[in-house]
């Protein structure tokens, strides 16, 4: 009944007061007041458009004298909202430049201007749409809907990647073409070998020994009798620490002072005294050191794979466990043979983001009190970031970032393969 | 009726691209100067972006103000803390008024690159200016023919400190010659002490204090001349001169009771702590090298008192004399093509400006300007160093940080590491760390 509508522009309206005639029997509404309802008007709008046939009976047709008398107001509360957000966007925008602006004023109008801004576009968007011919309304109003996010995931993703690409056929400062003499450096410079190397020994070991650990946590935390929430929270809790943040906790324990710069506070150390032994340089103790910047990641991971894991235990039919049980599986079997196959998906979705972090990991070795080059502890992350940012060599850097988003297509692959495998089992 | 609804729809969305689009000019800050001859209309403000720490920049600030005298336009003195990024970020963006900058190797880059304009462009009398700071300096800051920065500021590196009052109680003397500092480090091993505290960890950039005693090192074996050389890549960096120098200062490092703790050991010790056992009764350590910064950006301890507690001597000559600086340069970037710009560098460098600037202890800042006389500084340590350097502009033997004028690679990376590895590894493996280091540098 709406497509037969005289005024196709009137087609939003009907579906509005179509949705809420009793609360707002009356046309003229002011604009700020009427903003809530521009969400209802896409659904409604869509569900009753779209279909061949609109479902008879719900919603009621709009009178005419209504739609008549509506229009023109509207649209001045249109022109009104764009003139404001013409003239107010600017201004909060000088506002939330200023460097001596109040913080706190400017964190609220950021997110006033950034939660209104997206609300504005999408209200206006579907308005215009509102105003096109029928014919085209329906088919273009998704692409409306999609079109921010594409155009944000171009700008922001697809774009950097192509730009990086591009940058690293380049030279330091970007102005001249060198061919794959920026990947040469990569794959022949001693410190950028050591960083692969030690990234390779990163993906593998962290996410390994997290994952297992995790999953042994949370089929042992299963089994408490009382307990297993603080237990749990015990070890998800260095989660909530920034990577920054737990490298400088964890220099308390790897902590070493020479002789006459006061005492060893550090753990390790002070376990390494207690025994009557020299203290060590722990962070210079090659290859060994990256065993224990590894730690830090595994002990702040542990937590995350140990939530995700014991979730998908407890998913598990308590049936099937049972079943196994009666059979006379030993606890070993049920756990190797029932336990870990059924939840063998959510291992391989926290490995993979295991995979990915343990790429990433820069912050770790970067606050380090100690020189990662010279101390062998380099990680292709960081050397991304040091290339680029600190010694100013944009190709070389975005060489690095290259082949590291090259690196994470296989795992990406691997993972999508086993989730399209999962959606077809079901 | 439907015309008019889709005329104003169109019409909105054309407002809110406006919008968008006017926020996003007003974010550059208006247009960058055409970079030319012809120099912009005054703006009545002069942004100064630094590297300097708050009260630092504060100091500045007041000197300025009080000092500039009676100009049509404000000055905004305005420290980062991440300088190092937001210079190329803003001279790129051609958002740039002027940036003191620490790395003249930096300056070379951008004027490649256009992001920056010229005195000579600017109409500022570069002879001029090598009278007013020596013509050393000056030649940092020269790329194809024309100069790129003024000098604003120096600070000395070659300071040796120790505990005055235990020194002197002690019945020890001021070293003249490196053979007399090597005789004193014997006698304190005597005396069962440990003459040096030294300590290279700077988090990641760990090893850069190290390079500070290879420079220092350099430059009084090798000489000027050399140094010179060595810093543009005429000599490679594992050149027999390199290697004579990194051997003199392992013979500092790896004598047995000379490092307090060992030189393996230094580079966990960070840079600020390393002059603290100095500090202790009886001292811990006797020596500590360090550049003038250290009384104000690692303070020594509160209630060490200067020329009491603590003083200083400049490191002494070993075959050749020279002395180690480092330094700021102003430098335009192309929104400041401004002759209000062209005003304030000139007088930003006049005696009375300069002159203010000494009168702050803690930042330590001594005037390339070799008019500003030794009442101008807070205290006798800044009024020393400033007639060493003064000394050294005039007479050419004054010489800027190497590590700061090569390339990044080498100057904030294999250097720092090599002399990271050379502490770890020992004195038989000075010619591999400068064979690595010769490779690092780019091609």
């Amino acid at each position: 009944m709406i497509g037969d509508s005289p005024d196709p522009a009137l087609a939003g309206s009907g579906g509005r007061t179509g949705e809420r005639p009793r609360q707002r029997p009356l046309p003229g509404v002011a604009p700020g007041s009427r903003r809530g309802e521009g969400w209802n008007v896409v659904e409604t709008t869509e569900v009753r458009t779209s279909g061949p046939e609109p479902p008879p009976g719900e919603g009621e047709p709009t009178p005419p004298d209504e739609r008549a008398g509506r229009s023109p107001r509207r649209l001045v509360a249109l022109a009104i909202g764009a003139a404001a957000a013409v003239i107010l966007f600017p201004l909060a925008f000088a506002y939330l430049r200023d460097p001596d602006a109040n913080r706190v004023g400017v964190v609220a109008l950021a997110i006033v201007v950034g939660v209104g801004g997206v609300f504005l576009l999408f209200w206006v968007l579907n308005r215009t749409v509102d105003f096109l011919p029928a014919r085209f309304r329906e088919t273009i109003r998704p692409y409306v809907f999609v079109g921010p996010a594409l155009v944000l995931l171009l700008v922001f993703l697809v774009y950097p990647v192509f730009n990086t690409i591009f940058i690293s056929l380049r030279n330091s400062s970007s102005t001249e073409f060198v061919g794959l003499d920026n990947y040469r450096f990569v794959f022949t410079d001693s410190g950028m070998l050591r960083s692969i190397r030690n990234t390779a020994g990163w993906l593998v070991l962290v996410p390994i020994v997290a994952v297992s650990t995790g999953l042994a946590f949370a089929v042992m935390a299963d089994r408490l009798i009382r307990g297993e929430a603080v237990a749990k929270s015990l070890i998800f809790l260095p989660l909530a620490i920034s990577f920054a943040g737990a490298s400088i906790t964890w220099q308390l324990i790897y902590s070493y002072r020479p002789q006459g710069f006061g005492s060893n506070v550090g753990l390790l150390n002070g376990i390494v005294l207690g025994l009557g032994q020299d203290p060590v340089r722990w962070l210079e103790l090659q290859p060994w050191n990256n065993l224990f910047l590894m730690v830090i990641m595994v002990w702040m991971q542990t937590g995350f794979a140990m939530v995700v894991l014991s979730a998908a235990i407890k998913s598990i039919p308590d049936e099937i466990i049972e079943a196994a049980r009666i059979d006379g599986a030993s606890e070993l079997q049920v756990f190797w043979r029932i336990i870990v196959p059924t939840i063998i998906p959510t291992i391989v979705v926290v490995t993979t983001y295991m995979i990915i972090n343990s790429m990433k990991v820069f912050d770790i070795v970067f606050v380090q009190p100690a020189n990662a080059e010279a101390n062998g502890t380099v990680v292709m992350a960081e050397r991304m970031i040091r290339w680029f940012f600190q010694l100013n060599h944009n190709g070389r850097g975005a060489a690095v970032a290259v082949v590291l988003f090259i690196a994470v297509i296989p795992v990406m692959i691997w993972n999508m393969r086993r989730f399209r495998e999962e959606e077809a089992i079901r | 009726m439907r015309r008019t609804r889709m005329a104003l729809a169109a019409l909105m969305a054309l407002f809110l691209i406006g919008a968008a689009c006017t926020t996003d000019e007003g974010g550059d800050g208006g247009d960058g100067g055409g970079g030319g001859v012809n120099q912009e209309e005054n703006t009545g403000t002069v942004n100064v972006l630094n590297a300097m720490e708050p009260h630092e920049a504060e100091a500045v600030q007041a000197a300025v103000d009080e000092n500039i005298g009676d100009v049509d336009y404000t000055v905004e003195i305005e420290a980062s803390a991440d300088f190092e990024e937001q210079f190329p970020i803003r001279a790129e963006g051609g958002t740039l008024d002027v940036a003191l900058v620490p790395q003249p190797g930096t300056v070379a880059a951008e004027a490649e690159a256009g992001t920056i304009v010229s005195l000579e462009d600017m109409g500022i009398d570069v002879g001029q200016l090598e009278e007013t700071v020596g013509e050393y300096l000056m030649s940092l800051v020269e790329f194809e023919g024309e100069h790129w920065g003024v000098p604003t500021n120096v600070n000395l590196k070659s300071m040796i400190w120790y505990p005055k009052d235990d020194f002197d109680a002690a019945g020890y003397t001021v070293p003249e010659t490196y053979d007399d500092l090597i005789a004193l480090s014997d006698q304190i091993v005597e005396d069962g002490g440990t003459p040096w505290c030294v300590g290279f960890e700077s988090g990641s950039a760990t090893g850069w204090p190290a390079t500070d005693w290879m420079e220092d090192i350099m430059l009084r074996t090798a000489g000027p001349d050399v140094y010179d050389q060595w810093v543009a890549h005429e000599i490679p960096f594992n050149d027999p001169a390199v290697v004579t120098a990194a051997e003199t200062f392992g013979e500092v490092m790896f004598t047995d009771g000379y490092v307090l703790g060992g030189a393996a050991d230094t580079p966990s010790i960070a840079f600020g702590a390393a002059p603290l056992p100095m500090f202790d009764d009886p001292p811990k350590c006797w020596l500590h090298r360090q550049a003038s910064f250290i009384i104000g950006a690692a303070p020594f301890p509160e209630d060490a008192e200067s020329g009491v507690d603590y003083d200083w001597f400049p490191f002494p000559p070993i075959d050749q004399e020279g002395t180690l600086l480092a330094g700021e340069f102003a430098v335009v970037g192309t929104n400041g093509n401004r002759p209000e710009v062209t005003d304030f560098l000139e007088k930003f460098l006049s005696e009375p400006v300069q002159c203010a600037q000494g009168g702050d202890p803690l930042s330590s800042r001594v005037s390339p300007n070799l008019e500003v006389g030794p009442d101008c500084y807070a205290n006798e340590i800044l009024a020393d160093s400033a007639a060493v350097l003064t000394e050294a502009l005039a007479n050419g033997t004054g010489r800027f940080d190497a590590s700061d004028l090569m390339p990044g690679e080498v100057g904030a990376g294999s250097f720092w590491t090599g002399m990271v590895r050379y502490m770890q590894q020992g004195p038989d493996s000075v010619q591999g760390v400068l064979d690595d280091i010769e490779a690092s540098w780019p091609a």
